[in-house]
C-alpha cells in the first residue's frame, strides 16, 4: 500500500505545473517545456485541438441555419456572454454558458469567459501594441496603485522575443508613446485612413492614426512554419478558429510547440481549487483540482506553479487558497489580494461618415483597424482626469441596396447594389485607475458546482472614467470635423465593465511586499515559487490591449523561475 | 440538419473523421428540437412561399420560393423571435388568406401572378400609412422576405461574389464604371 502511494504521488508529480492554457498560460507551457521542465498544464474546460475542434471554421454564411444569429432560446439562457460581439452562432460554443459559471454582481460586471484548452486566445481581437515608459511611470507620477517595479528597458528584449515567434505585424511608426517592435510587414490603412491620418497630423502636434499592430501573420517566417502555420488569408472568421494558423492563439502555436518537446502534459476537465501551502516547507507544494466531469479531486505536485488562470479566475484560486501560514489567500500579506482591480472603458463611440472619396472603395478583407494611440496626458497632465484613452479608428465603403417595390422591381433593386459614401468609426479604450474599493472577494456562502466559492465583483466606473468619456467624445468629434467627416454622432453605451475583456489586477506587482503581492519578475513576494503573469499581475492598466505584455512578462518570468530553479533558490 | 452535412464535409477536407463533440450536440439539441416544431400548417407554408415568391419572383434568376426564403422565414421566426412576434406573423397571414378570400373568392395561392402583386401592392401602400403598431405585419414579411434572399447562397455567391477566403485587402480599389452611383 506505501509503494502504491509513493507511485500514485510519483505520478502526479511533475517538474513545474501551469494553471490555465490561455495566451498566458500557452507562453509558460512553451517556455518551461523548452527549458526541460515535465510541465503538467491544467485547463478547466474541455480539449480544442488545433483545426480538428474548429467546427465551424469552413462554413459559408449561408450553411448557418440562422444566418449567424443566436437562437433566441439561447441569448435568454445565457444574457451576459450574449452581450460580447463575438458571441454569434459561428463561436458560441467556445464561450461559457451564465448559468452554469455563476457570480455575484455587487455591481454590474459582465464578466466574458471562455473555458476550453487555448482559453479566450482563439476569440480575442488580436491587437498587440507594446507599452511604452509613459505607462509604466504613470502610476508613481499621478500618484495612484503603486510604482509598477519595472521599467520598458525591462521589458523591451521579452517584447522581442515573444513578438517574433507569435508573428505580429506593424509598422515602425516612430512614437516614443508606443514603442516599434519586431514586426512582419503591416496591414494597410485604406484610403480614407490615410487621408485622416494626414489631416490628423496637419492639425495636431501629437496626434497620430496608424495601423493597429496585430498578431496576424503578414508574411511568415521561418519559426512560423515550424509551428506549422501560414499566412494570414483575410479571412476575418478569426473566432471560429484559424484553420491556417494565421493569427496568434495557444492552441496553433506555443502549446502545440509545447508538445513537440515532449515535456507537456495537458490536463482538460481540471477546474483549480486552490494551490497547496506547507507550513513547514514554507512553500507551494502542488495544486488541488476538481475533475470537472467527474467530481473527483486530486492532488498535483510541482517545485513550480504558474498561475495563468485568466486575471479574475486567478483571483479566485489564491482567494482560495487559504493556510494557516494565509489565512486571507495565497501570499496575501499586504491584504492587497483581490483589490485595485482595473479593466479598459469601451463606453464611447463616433461615428460619421465622409463624401470624398468616391471612386475608391476596399477589395477583399482586413482583420485589423486604425489605431489612434493615447495622446492626453502624455508628456505632462494637461485635462481635469488623469491619464488617457487610445481610439480604434476605422473607414469602410459599404453597399446597400434600395428596398423600393414589390416583384421584379424590388428583386431588379435588390441585385443592383450601389456604393454609400465612406462611414468612418472610432471606439475608445479608457485607462481606469485601480482602486482599493474595486474588488473581487469570496461568497461566504454560494459555491459553483465543483464546491468552490462565488466571486463577488465589486467593480465600476468613477468620476475620472465619466469626465474621459466627454473628453474621448469632444476630442473624436473635433477631430472628425476637421477632417470634413459629416453626419458625426457620438454615443456611450453604458456598458458595464467587463464587456471590454481587459480585466486586470487584484493580484499586483509592486516593489514593497507590504503594498504588493508580487515582484518584479511576477514571483510572490511571500511565496517564492509561485509566479503570477495573466492579468492579474498588472499595477495599471495602460490604454494598450494587454495580451502582448502578458505574453512578454509570462516568457520573462519563466527565464527567471528556470534560473532561481537550477540555483535551488526555489 | 444542415450543420451535420457541414460537419461531415469538413471531415472530407481534413482526411478524417469527426465525431460530433458533446458541446455541439448541447447547443444543437436546442435548435433541433425546436425546429421540428413548425409555427403553421402545411397550407400556411405553400401560402408563405407563394407570397415569399411574388415580393420577388423568379425572372431568369430563381426567386425567393426556389430558394426557400418561406422556409427560412419559419426557422428565424421559430427560433429567433419572441413568442408574440410569432403570433402576430401567424395572424397576419390568417388575416391576409381571409381578405384574399372574400374580396377574390379564391385563395391567394390560386390567385393569378398578377393579382397576387396587386394583392401585396395593395397592402404595402396601407402599411406605408399605418402607424408600425396598427399594421406590423407587412413590413416584417418584406424586411426577412429580403433577409432571406440577400443571405441565400444563391445571392451571396453569385450576386455579391461572396468569398470564405479573399486572401487580399486592397484599401484603396477603384470602383467600376458599373459599380457608381
Amino acid at each position: 500500500m506505501a509503494n502504491l502511494n509513493t507511485d500514485s504521488i510519483k505520478n502526479r508529480t511533475y517538474d513545474a505545473i501551469v494553471i490555465g492554457s490561455g495566451i498566458s498560460g500557452g507562453w509558460a507551457a512553451k517556455e518551461l517545456t523548452g527549458k526541460g521542465l515535465k510541465t503538467l498544464v491544467l485547463e478547466r474546460g474541455r480539449d480544442v485541438k488545433h483545426v480538428t475542434d474548429y467546427p465551424t471554421t469552413f462554413k459559408n454564411p449561408w450553411e448557418f441555419e440562422h444566418r449567424g444569429q443566436v437562437p433566441l432560446e439561447i441569448t435568454k439562457a445565457n444574457p451576459i456572454i450574449s452581450r460580447c460581439y463575438a458571441f454569434r452562432e459561428d463561436a458560441m460554443h467556445f464561450f461559457v454558458k451564465d448559468q452554469e459559471h455563476p457570480y455575484v454582481q455587487e455591481k454590474p460586471f459582465d464578466w466574458i469567459r471562455g473555458y476550453q484548452v487555448g482559453g479566450k486566445s482563439l476569440l480575442w481581437a488580436r491587437h498587440t501594441q507594446r507599452w511604452s515608459d509613459f505607462d509604466f511611470e504613470g502610476p508613481a507620477r499621478d500618484g495612484f496603485a503603486v510604482d509598477w517595479p519595472i521599467r520598458y528597458k525591462d521589458i523591451a528584449p521579452w517584447y522581442s522575443y515573444v513578438e517574433k515567434f507569435a508573428g505580429i505585424s506593424g509598422n515602425k511608426d516612430g512614437l516614443p508613446e508606443l514603442p516599434d517592435g519586431e514586426f512582419l510587414p503591416p496591414l494597410e490603412l485604406n484610403c480614407v485612413e490615410k487621408y485622416f491620418k494626414d489631416q490628423v497630423k496637419s492639425k495636431y502636434q501629437d496626434r497620430h492614426v496608424i495601423i493597429s499592430r496585430c498578431a496576424h501573420l503578414t508574411e511568415p517566417q521561418a519559426i512560423h512554419h515550424q509551428q506549422g502555420r501560414g499566412k494570414c488569408q483575410n479571412r476575418v472568421l478569426c473566432q471560429r478558429g484559424c484553420p491556417y494558423g494565421g493569427y496568434f492563439s495557444s492552441n496553433a502555436s506555443t502549446l502545440p510547440w509545447a508538445a513537440k518537446t515532449g515535456n507537456l502534459t495537458m490536463r482538460p476537465q481540471a477546474v483549480v481549487q486552490s494551490i497547496i501551502y506547507d507550513d513547514r516547507k514554507g512553500k507551494a507544494t502542488g495544486v488541488r483540482i476538481i475533475d470537472a466531469i467527474t467530481k473527483e479531486a486530486i492532488e498535483f505536485y510541482a517545485p513550480i506553479i504558474f498561475v495563468n488562470a485568466a486575471a479574475i479566475n486567478t483571483n479566485l484560486i489564491l482567494l482560495n487558497s487559504t493556510s494557516s501560514r494565509f489565512p486571507n489567500g495565497l501570499g496575501n500579506d499586504s491584504g492587497v489580494l483581490g483589490k485595485y482591480v482595473a479593466f479598459h472603458n469601451y463606453r464611447a463611440r463616433v461615428s460619421g461618415s465622409y463624401e470624398g472619396f468616391l471612386d475608391t472603395t476596399t477589395d477583399g478583407r482586413r482583420p485589423t483597424s486604425g489605431y489612434i494611440p493615447r495622446f492626453r496626458n502624455v508628456f505632462k497632465q494637461e485635462t481635469d482626469f488623469l491619464r488617457g484613452y487610445a481610439a480604434g479608428f476605422s473607414a469602410n465603403r459599404g453597399q446597400y441596396q434600395s428596398r423600393n417595390g414589390l416583384g421584379a422591381e424590388l428583386k431588379e433593386n435588390l441585385l443592383t447594389p450601389k456604393l454609400g459614401n465612406w462611414s468612418v468609426g472610432s471606439h475608445m479604450m479608457g485607462e481606469t485607475i485601480p482602486k482599493e474599493t474595486s474588488t473581487l472577494s469570496l461568497d461566504p456562502a454560494l459555491k459553483d458546482e465543483w464546491g468552490i466559492p462565488q466571486l463577488r465583483f465589486n467593480i465600476g466606473y468613477d468620476d475620472n472614467d465619466e469626465k474621459m468619456v466627454k473628453d474621448y467624445l469632444e476630442q473624436i468629434s473635433d477631430m472628425f470635423t476637421k477632417a470634413g467627416f459629416k453626419n458625426i454622432t457620438t454615443s456611450d453605451s453604458k456598458q458595464a465593465p467587463g464587456l471590454d475583456i481587459h480585466e486586470m489586477g487584484g493580484a499586483r506587482m509592486g516593489k514593497d511586499p507590504k503594498t504588493s503581492i508580487l515582484n518584479s519578475w511576477n514571483q510572490m513576494h511571500a511565496c517564492k515559487n509561485v509566479f503570477v503573469t495573466d492579468g492579474a499581475c498588472m499595477t495599471s492598466t495602460a490604454t494598450q490591449n494587454p495580451s502582448l505584455t502578458y505574453m512578454a512578462l509570462t516568457a520573462r518570468a519563466a527565464y527567471y523561475a528556470v534560473k532561481e530553479l537550477k540555483k535551488r533558490n526555489l | 440538419m444542415k450543420r451535420r452535412t457541414a460537419l461531415k464535409s469538413l471531415a472530407l477536407v481534413m482526411g478524417g473523421t469527426i465525431a460530433l463533440p458533446a458541446w455541439a450536440k448541447a447547443w444543437n439539441a436546442d435548435i433541433l428540437s425546436s425546429n421540428s416544431n413548425w409555427l403553421v400548417s402545411p397550407d400556411q407554408q405553400a401560402l408563405l412561399a407563394e407570397i415569399v415568391e411574388t415580393i420577388i419572383p423568379a425572372t431568369n434568376t430563381p426567386g425567393a420560393k426556389d430558394l426557400g426564403v418561406h422556409r427560412f422565414i419559419l426557422t428565424m421566426l421559430t427560433d429567433c423571435y419572441e413568442k408574440s412576434a410569432q403570433n402576430r406573423f401567424v395572424e397576419g397571414l390568417k388575416e391576409l388568406d381571409e381578405t384574399v378570400r372574400a374580396s377574390y373568392g379564391k385563395s391567394f395561392v390560386t390567385c393569378t401572378p398578377a393579382q397576387r402583386l396587386e394583392i401585396l401592392k395593395a397592402r404595402e401602400e396601407v402599411a406605408k400609412i399605418l402607424p408600425p403598431e396598427k399594421e406590423p405585419f407587412f413590413p416584417f414579411l418584406k424586411n426577412i422576405t429580403i433577409q432571406g434572399y440577400l443571405n441565400s447562397e444563391y445571392v451571396m455567391r453569385e450576386v455579391y461574389k461572396y468569398e470564405l477566403v479573399p486572401g487580399r485587402y486592397n484599401g484603396c480599389f477603384p470602383v467600376t464604371a458599373s459599380a457608381k452611383k
